[in-house]
């Protein structure tokens, strides 16, 4: 890893970090905030939620009406958009600009032909990438821990929290990954940004729709939304195994399958 | 010629089933000012961004300083200062933002007051933002910090487009004080007149093939230039004689053109004593010197 090279470009994607992470976490925030309206008027919003079809509550996340009283499961439901979805976009598309920024916009031959590997950029690039998905984790978590402690009016799990926290960090930096790999197969110098939010959302509607059709629910293990559990008010809800296997092991591929396809490309302006 | 600083051996690049380069052999002296020039599409460019690990060859090999190309490309870039022919700096910085950060990547003493020097030499603003300058300050800028680190080896790919004729002489003029210094200096670009000012060798290349290294001296004895006259009065093969006029063409009108390589006095001597209205002197275009002489 190159220091004056990961230093600017920390520098140069502060501001869409500071700015997504301002938004996801009033969104959180927001959303939170109406928690205790929403207790408060329970049997009202049960009678309304009566009439919405069953799948549509489905495609909105809810699976049971119970989760939605639990703090925790209404912080699950809704975390579901922002920080998942929304944090994906942000991971996907930073990470698919961050290496063909360079090419598309015409300063790839001032950076490699610098006094760097090939190994230094990519691993300067992707070190940012990590500490920005991190980062955005992070502050949106602490939003998400504050907002519950000031509207919960019971006790919640912290280990159940954290435990989605983790997931909604392993998903992001998934679909980091995902974006990396896919600046370093396209073959011309062009920003990959529609394709990439496109993918994010195309596979959320793929978890959504194996969520409310039971006939094509297989199809949801082709999305990584599937394998983030978010029924955070079971009891026994823990760290799964094969779910954290699946996510840093596709993730580590994607990221070593990028470094040997970025060694050997060639660089056009 | 001193031990090569630059050697290339029956390098080639496809792009697909497109010819990028085929089988170019160079060895390039260390303390040379060597041309590289060939029209545009040659395969100048891909020759220097393999050398400079931009991209890779479909086969063949490339040395610098002795150095692998692929395999050993961060120590040549420690020595080595490169000027793109097309590239932008990152348009939110400003100049001296860019200049310092480009600096950053080097071992070197003295940088600040290298950019100093260099940026008063050319005149150039460095509190200005890159995304503001005009196509000649942003080549300024490429200039400059292909120099910063006071590099063994420099490889330019059409450095003075977007420059001025004023901003060209300054250049012209640090190159050869560079290389007086002792820095190589590998000029590739497709004027030849700047290459034969400047340079003592070069590389002539078309069609992804090097068809001819000389001398430059060897170069300028063919100096060819494209005439036009336009006569005060009819003109026609049986009453015009010029020697050393090849493919003379007649028309529109009483103008005449042709081909001319010797002698510019005995040109218009030969001349004298007609009526003209107009007479022009021009560089052929390389296309023309290389289909007039290499017959390709």
């Amino acid at each position: 890893m190159n220091g004056n090279l990961f230093k600017m470009e920390i520098r140069r994607n502060s501001f869409s970090l500071i700015l997504w992470t301002i938004v996801i976490a009033v969104l959180i925030t927001l959303t939170m905030s109406v928690y205790r309206t929403f207790i408060e008027n329970q049997s009202k919003v049960m009678g309304m939620f009566s009439l919405i079809p069953k799948e549509v509550m489905q495609f909105k996340g809810i699976s049971n009406f119970n989760d939605l009283l639990s703090v925790l499961g209404f912080y699950a439901v809704n975390n579901v958009i922002y920080m998942m979805v929304l944090g994906s976009i942000y991971a996907i598309v930073l990470s698919s600009n961050i290496l063909l920024k360079e090419e598309y916009n015409k300063t790839a031959e001032y950076l490699l032909t610098r006094p760097l590997t090939r190994s230094e950029i990519f691993f300067s690039k992707f070190s940012v990438l990590l500490v920005n998905v991190f980062i955005l984790n992070a502050v949106t978590t602490l939003a998400g821990l504050i907002s519950i402690e000031l509207v919960k009016n019971n006790p919640f799990s912290l280990k159940a929290f954290f435990i989605l926290s983790l997931f909604t960090f392993l998903l992001n930096f998934l679909f980091g990954a995902a974006g990396l790999f896919l600046s370093t197969i396209v073959k011309r110098p062009k920003p990959v940004t529609i394709f990439s939010i496109g993918l994010v959302l195309i596979l959320y509607f793929v978890y959504t729709i194996s969520k409310i059709t039971d006939s094509v629910s297989n199809i949801g293990y082709l999305s990584p939304f599937k394998f983030v559990n978010l029924d955070v008010t079971n009891p026994s809800y823990g760290v799964d195994l094969l779910n954290l296997l699946y996510f840093t092991g596709i993730s580590l591929l994607l990221i070593f399958l990028s470094y040997r396809l970025y060694l050997r490309r060639d660089i056009y302006t | 010629m001193n031990d090569p600083i630059i050697e290339a051996g029956n390098l080639s690049k496809y792009y697909g089933k497109a010819r990028g380069i085929e089988s170019v052999n160079l060895e390039i002296g260390e303390g040379e000012i060597f041309g590289f020039i060939g029209p545009n599409g040659a395969g100048k460019s891909t020759t220097i961004r393999i050398l400079m690990n931009l991209i890779f060859p479909t086969s063949g090999s490339a040395r610098i300083m002795g150095l692998d190309v692929i395999r050993q490309t961060k120590e040549i870039k420690q020595k080595v200062g490169y000027i793109p022919s097309d590239a932008n700096a990152y348009s939110r910085m400003d100049v001296n933002e860019f200049l310092n950060y480009c600096l950053r990547f080097y071992k070197v003493r003295n940088g600040s007051s290298r950019i100093s020097e260099l940026s008063g030499m050319f005149e150039l603003d460095l509190k200005r933002k890159i995304a503001d300058l005009s196509m000649g300050n942003r080549k300024k800028v490429s200039i400059i910090q292909s120099l910063i680190h006071n590099p063994r080896l420099l490889i330019m790919d059409e450095p003075t487009t977007g420059l001025d004729p004023l901003m060209q002489s300054v250049f012209f003029e640090l190159l050869r004080s560079e290389n007086l210094k002792g820095t190589t200096i590998f000029f590739s670009s497709h004027i030849l007149s700047e290459v034969q000012f400047l340079c003592k060798r070069v590389a002539i290349i078309k069609e992804g093939k090097i068809i001819q290294i000389e001398d430059i001296g060897n170069l300028r004895k063919k100096q060819l230039k494209r005439i036009f006259i336009e006569f005060g009065e009819p003109v026609s093969p049986e009453n015009i004689s010029i020697p050393g006029a090849e493919n003379l063409n007649i028309g529109p009108g009483n103008a005449l053109s042709f081909f001319y390589s010797g002698d510019i006095n005995e040109l218009v001597r030969s001349l004298s004593g007609k009526k003209l209205n107009n007479l022009m002197i021009e560089e052929p275009s390389l296309d023309e010197i290389f289909m007039h002489y290499y017959k390709i």
